[in-house]
C-alpha cells in the first residue's frame, strides 16, 4: 500500500510538472507569433492545459469540488475566442468596405467578404494564372 | 490488492500516453511554419491528449461524482473546439495579405 500511494503521487506530480513546462512554452509562442491568429491558437492551447492541471490537482488533493472550476474555465475560454473573432471581423469589414452594396456584390462573387484591395489583388493573381495556362 | 495494482497500471499507461501526445502537439506548433498548419497540430492536442488524460483520471477515481463532471468537461470541449477552429480559419482567410502563398482558397 505504501508503494502504491507513493507511486501514484509521483506519477501525478510528474504529469503536472511537464504540463507546466508545456504551458510556459505555449506562452512564449503567444509572445513571438508574427500574426495575431498565432496568438489565438496559443491561448486556446493554454486553456486546454490549464484544464488538465486543475483536474489532476483536484484528484491529488482529494477535494472534488475543484473540477467545477475547470468546467467554467473551458466555457469561458471558448466564449473568449468567439467574441474576439467576431469583434475583429466586424471592425475589419467596416474599415475596408465602402458601402453595403459593395459588400453584397463582393460576397456574392467571392463567397466570403474581403476588402476591396484584397479582392482586386486576388482577381489579378487568378487572371495571371489563367493567362499562363492559356498560352501553354 | 492485485485489483488496485491493475487499475494503477492501466491508468498510468493512459496518463503517460496523453502526456506524450501533448508534448508532440507543442513541438508541432513550434516546427510548423504557417497558421493553418499550427492550428491542425494544436487541435490534435485538444482532442486526443485531453481524452487520454481524463480517462486515466476517471479510472483512478472510480464511480464518484468527479467522474461524471469529467465526462461533462470532455463532452463540452469536444463540441466547442471545432467551432473555434472554424472561426480562426475564417478570419485567417479573410485578413491574411499573403494568402496565395500559404494556402489555396477555392471558390465555392
Amino acid at each position: 500500500m505504501e508503494i502504491l500511494n507513493s507511486a501514484r503521487e509521483f506519477l501525478l506530480g510528474f504529469v503536472m510538472v511537464v504540463m507546466a513546462i508545456i504551458l510556459i512554452l505555449a506562452l512564449i509562442r503567444a509572445i513571438i507569433g508574427p500574426r495575431f491568429t498565432d496568438r489565438i491558437v496559443a491561448i486556446n492551447m493554454i486553456g486546454t492545459e490549464v484544464i488538465i492541471i486543475i483536474c489532476v490537482l483536484a484528484y491529488l488533493i482529494g477535494e472534488q469540488y475543484l473540477v467545477d472550476v475547470a468546467l467554467v474555465y473551458a466555457m469561458i475560454s471558448f466564449l473568449a475566442v468567439v467574441v474576439m473573432v467576431n469583434l475583429y471581423l466586424t471592425v475589419y469589414r467596416e474599415k475596408t468596405l465602402k458601402s453595403k452594396e459593395e459588400a453584397e456584390i463582393l460576397s456574392h462573387e467571392h463567397g466570403i467578404e474581403v476588402g476591396r484591395e484584397e479582392y482586386e489583388r486576388r482577381q489579378k493573381a487568378s487572371m495571371k494564372a489563367e493567362g499562363k495556362e492559356g498560352t501553354q | 490488492m492485485i485489483g488496485e495494482w491493475i487499475r494503477f497500471i492501466i491508468a498510468a499507461v493512459l496518463l503517460l500516453f496523453g502526456l506524450f501526445v501533448e508534448v508532440r502537439a507543442i513541438l508541432g506548433v513550434y516546427r510548423m511554419n504557417y497558421v493553418m498548419n499550427r492550428m491542425q497540430v494544436a487541435a490534435m492536442g485538444d482532442t486526443m491528449g485531453l481524452m487520454c488524460i481524463l480517462v486515466g483520471l476517471m479510472i483512478l477515481s472510480g464511480f464518484t461524482i468527479m467522474t461524471a463532471k469529467m465526462i461533462m468537461i470532455l463532452l463540452f470541449f469536444w463540441l466547442a473546439s471545432p467551432v473555434s477552429s472554424h472561426m480562426i480559419a475564417e478570419i485567417e482567410i479573410v485578413t491574411n495579405p499573403k494568402a496565395d502563398q500559404e494556402f489555396e482558397v477555392t471558390k465555392p
